[in-house]
C-alpha cells in the first residue's frame, strides 16, 4: 500500500478590514496600498487569532501548517513567517511547520535563514519544512532585489544554506554574492541530514531542473487548473528522469483553496464574502489583470531568461484573465483553484485532481480574505472529518500502481 | 543614411554595434527610449549625429544583440566593459554622448578618463542623486496597467503619452516581438545597473564631475517625467565647462520627440 496524500492547512493571514469601496478607490493591494487603512483597534488580536486557527488545524489532524512571506500588502501579513512559525512551535505538537518560504535575496545574509530554520527545527522537535524562494515581482520592489540577478543570487544562497547544514564547520564559503570567511552555525537542525527543502516555482524549467538535481520538493505556486498542473508534473517527471532521479507524489506540491459546508448552496452563501474579498481586494496588483497593475510577472520584473521570456510572448496573449479577474461562481469553478461545496463535492474535485496529476502534497488555503473565524474553522473541521479521510483512503489506491515502493511517512 | 551593423568581440563578449558617417569619432551610449533600447536602427536624431562624425553606437550588454551582462551588476562593471569596448574599437580620443542610462555611463567614463574624451554631451542623463527629486520608477511602469496599458510608461518617457513616437514604440497590448525583446533586454540591463539603491544613480558621481574638464553640453527635455530637470542643473553646475539647454515641449526622450531641436543644441558644440 502506498502513502496517502499529505494535507496541509495554509494560512495567508490577509488583512480583513479594508473599506467596502476598496476596489473602486484603490489601485492596488500591494506595495503602495496606503497603510493608513490599517485599523489599529480592529486589528487587535488579529495575528493571534490566525495563529490559533493554525493550532486548531493541528488538533484536526492536518499533516502540517503552511506559512508564507509577503511584504507591504493586504494579501499576507507575514513579512517574517519565522516569527509565526516560532509561535506554532509552542502551540502545536504534531504537524509539520511549512514555511513557504523565506525569500532569500531579501535577507541580508542567507546564513541567518539557515540559523533561524535550525532554531525552529529544534524548538519544534524536528517538524520544520524549510521553504526557500527568490521572491516574486512585488518583492523586487519592496526590498530592491535587482530582478536581473535575483535567480543567480537565490541559488547561491540555497547552496550556502545546504552547506551550512551538512558540511562540517567552520568552513569558508567562496560565494560571489555571499562570501563568508566563517560558516559554522549553532544550533544545527534537529532533522538529519537537514529539514526537507521545498522550492516554489511557477512552471519555470530552470527551477524544476535545480530541484531535480538537488533533491528538493518542487512546489507549483501558480494558480492553474488541473490540466496545467498535470503538464507541469509531466515536465518535472521528465526532468527528474533526465537527472537520474524518479518522480514520486511527494516530490511535488500544489496550492489550492477550499471552503466546505454542509451543502454546495450553503458553502457558497457562507464563503461568498471572504472569497470575493480575497479575489477583488487581496489579488489586486497580483493575480488580477483587468483592474490595477499586476507586478508579479512582466517586463518590469525582468528576472526571466530572455529566451524563456520570448517563448512566453510567443505563447500568450497580452492581458489574459487571471484568477482575480473572474466575475461569477461559474468562472471561479472553471478556474479550479478555489473549491467550494459540500464535503462530497470538494472530495470529488480534489481526488480528480490527484488522479490527473499524481501530486501528493496538497497545500490548502481555508481562510480567505475577510472570512469570519467561525466559518474558517467550520470549513476546516468539515474538511478534516469528512473530506480528508476519504482522500487519504482513495489516494493510496490511486498512487499504489505506480508508487508501491513508497514507505509509510516517518 | 548608410549604417553598418556589426558585432565585435570584446574579450569573449559579443557587442552589437551600429556605425555610420565619417569624421572624428563620436561614441553614443543609448537609453531606454532609444536606438538599441527599443528601436533596432538609427533614428533621425542619430543620423543627424553622423552628419559630421563617425558615429559608433554600441548596444549595452543584453541589448539588441549584445551578449547578456555576464558578471556585471554594478556601474563599475559596466564602466570597465566600456573601457574594453573602446580599446577594442581602437578609439583614442573621441567625443562621447549619451542618453538616460547611457548618459550616466558617459559621465562615469569622462570622470575616470577625461584625457580621452574631447567633448561630453548628456541628454536626460540618470546618474545623479538630487535630494527630493527622484528618478522615476521605469520598472514598475513597464508592467502594464489593467493588463495592457502602457500609458504611464509613455508618460514617463515622453512629454505626451499620446505622442506618435510614444505610441509607435510603446503601444498598448503586444508590440512587435523584436521590439518587445529589445525593451526587455534594456530593462534587464537597467535592472542590473540601477534597480537596487542607488536607483540609476551613483552618489559618488557628483563630487567627481569636476574631473570632466572637457567642454560639455547638457540637453534636457523641459518636460522630462523620468529624470527631473533639476538633475540637468546639477550636472551643469558640477561639470567643469558646460552649458545647459532645455528643449521646450519635449520629455525624457527629447531626442526622439524633437530631433531637430536637440541636434541644433548639440551640433555646433560637437562641430567646434
Amino acid at each position: 500500500m502506498s502513502q496517502p496524500v499529505r494535507l496541509f492547512c495554509w494560512h495567508f493571514m490577509s488583512y480583513p478590514h479594508v473599506p467596502a469601496d476598496f476596489d473602486d478607490k484603490y489601485e492596488t493591494a500591494w506595495i503602495t496600498v496606503p497603510n493608513r487603512l490599517w485599523d489599529r483597534d480592529k486589528s487587535k488580536g488579529l495575528l493571534n487569532g490566525y495563529i490559533d486557527q493554525l493550532a486548531y488545524a493541528d488538533t484536526l489532524g492536518f499533516d502540517g501548517m503552511v506559512l508564507n512571506e509577503h511584504h507591504q500588502n493586504i494579501y499576507g501579513l507575514m513579512p517574517s513567517p519565522n516569527i509565526i512559525a516560532a509561535a506554532l512551535t509552542q502551540k502545536t505538537s504534531v504537524g509539520k511547520i511549512v514555511v513557504l518560504a523565506n525569500l532569500l535575496p531579501l535577507h541580508g545574509n542567507p546564513l541567518r535563514v539557515a540559523e533561524e530554520y535550525a532554531m525552529l527545527d529544534n524548538m519544534s522537535n524536528g517538524r520544520v519544512i524549510a521553504g526557500l524562494a527568490p521572491g516574486g515581482g512585488q518583492e523586487t520592489f519592496n526590498y530592491n532585489t535587482p530582478a536581473a540577478i535575483q535567480r543567480e543570487q537565490f541559488w547561491e544562497a540555497v547552496d550556502l544554506i545546504e552547506q551550512a547544514w551538512t558540511r562540517e564547520g567552520p568552513f569558508t564559503f567562496e560565494g560571489k554574492h555571499y562570501p563568508l570567511r566563517y560558516v559554522n552555525p549553532w544550533p544545527q537542525p534537529q532533522q538529519r541530514p537537514h529539514p526537507q527543502i521545498w522550492i516554489p516555482g511557477s512552471q519555470s524549467r530552470e527551477t524544476m531542473r535545480q530541484c531535480a538535481r538537488r533533491g528538493h520538493c518542487y512546489f507549483l505556486s501558480s494558480r492553474v487548473h488541473g490540466g496545467a498542473i498535470a503538464k507541469a508534473r509531466q515536465e518535472f517527471s521528465k526532468i527528474l528522469d533526465d537527472a537520474g532521479s524518479k518522480y514520486d507524489p511527494f516530490r511535488m506540491g500544489i496550492l489550492m483553496s477550499a471552503y466546505v459546508s454542509e451543502t454546495d448552496e450553503q458553502a457558497r452563501v457562507e464563503s461568498h464574502e471572504g472569497i470575493w474579498y480575497f479575489l477583488k481586494n487581496c489579488l489586486k496588483g497580483h493575480l488580477r489583470n483587468f483592474q490595477g497593475r499586476s507586478l508579479t510577472f512582466g517586463p518590469g520584473v525582468p528576472n526571466v531568461d530572455p529566451a524563456d521570456y520570448r517563448r512566453m510572448l510567443e505563447n500568450t496573449k497580452p492581458g489574459r484573465a487571471m484568477l482575480g479577474d473572474v466575475d461569477d461562481w461559474d468562472a471561479l469553478t472553471k478556474a479550479q483553484s478555489i473549491l467550494v461545496g459540500s464535503p462530497d463535492t470538494v472530495y470529488r474535485q480534489i481526488i480528480d485532481l490527484v488522479r490527473e496529476t499524481e501530486v501528493g502534497n496538497l497545500l490548502i488555503q481555508f481562510h480567505m480574505g475577510n472570512m469570519r473565524d467561525d466559518l474558517a474553522r467550520k470549513s476546516m473541521r468539515l474538511f478534516a472529518t469528512k473530506v480528508a479521510p476519504r482522500l487519504r483512503d482513495e489516494s493510496r489506491v490511486v498512487f499504489a500502481p505506480h508508487f508501491q515502493e513508497l514507505a509509510e511517512p516517518a | 543614411m548608410e549604417a553598418e551593423k556589426r558585432e565585435i568581440d570584446v574579450r569573449g563578449r559579443k557587442v552589437a554595434l551600429v556605425e555610420a558617417g565619417s569624421g572624428p569619432p563620436l561614441v553614443y551610449l543609448h537609453g531606454f527610449a532609444d536606438l538599441h533600447g527599443v528601436a533596432g536602427n538609427l533614428q533621425p536624431f542619430h543620423e543627424g549625429l553622423a552628419q559630421n562624425h563617425r558615429l559608433l553606437a554600441p548596444a549595452h550588454p543584453g541589448c539588441n544583440g549584445s551578449g547578456d551582462f555576464l558578471q556585471g551588476n554594478r556601474v563599475d562593471d559596466f564602466l570597465f566593459h566600456y573601457c574594453e569596448v573602446f580599446d577594442a574599437l581602437k578609439l583614442d580620443r573621441f567625443a562621447l554622448a549619451g542618453h538616460c542610462v547611457g548618459g550616466w555611463l558617459a559621465a562615469e567614463y569622462a570622470v575616470r578618463h577625461p584625457e580621452r574624451v574631447t567633448q561630453l554631451a548628456l541628454i536626460g542623463a540618470t546618474g545623479l542623486f538630487v535630494a527630493g527629486e527622484h528618478i522615476g520608477d521605469i520598472f514598475m511602469n513597464s508592467n502594464p496597467d489593467h493588463g495592457t496599458s502602457l500609458a504611464t510608461l509613455r508618460h514617463m518617457l515622453f512629454a505626451s503619452q499620446d505622442a506618435a513616437q510614444a505610441l509607435r514604440y510603446y503601444p498598448d497590448g503586444r508590440g512587435d516581438l523584436d521590439e518587445e525583446m529589445r525593451r526587455y533586454g534594456m530593462l534587464r540591463f537597467g535592472s542590473a545597473i540601477g534597480f537596487r539603491p542607488p536607483y540609476l544613480y551613483n552618489r559618488s558621481l557628483v563630487d567627481r564631475l569636476y574631473r570632466a574638464g572637457m567642454p560639455a553640453v547638457v540637453v534636457w527635455g523641459a518636460e522630462d517625467h523620468m529624470v527631473p530637470v533639476s538633475h540637468s542643473r546639477a550636472y551643469a553646475k558640477h561639470l567643469g565647462h558646460s552649458t545647459l539647454q532645455l528643449i521646450a515641449g519635449a520629455g525624457h526622450a527629447a531626442h526622439l520627440e524633437k530631433p531637430g531641436e536637440v541636434l541644433a543644441a548639440l551640433q555646433p558644440f560637437l562641430n567646434s
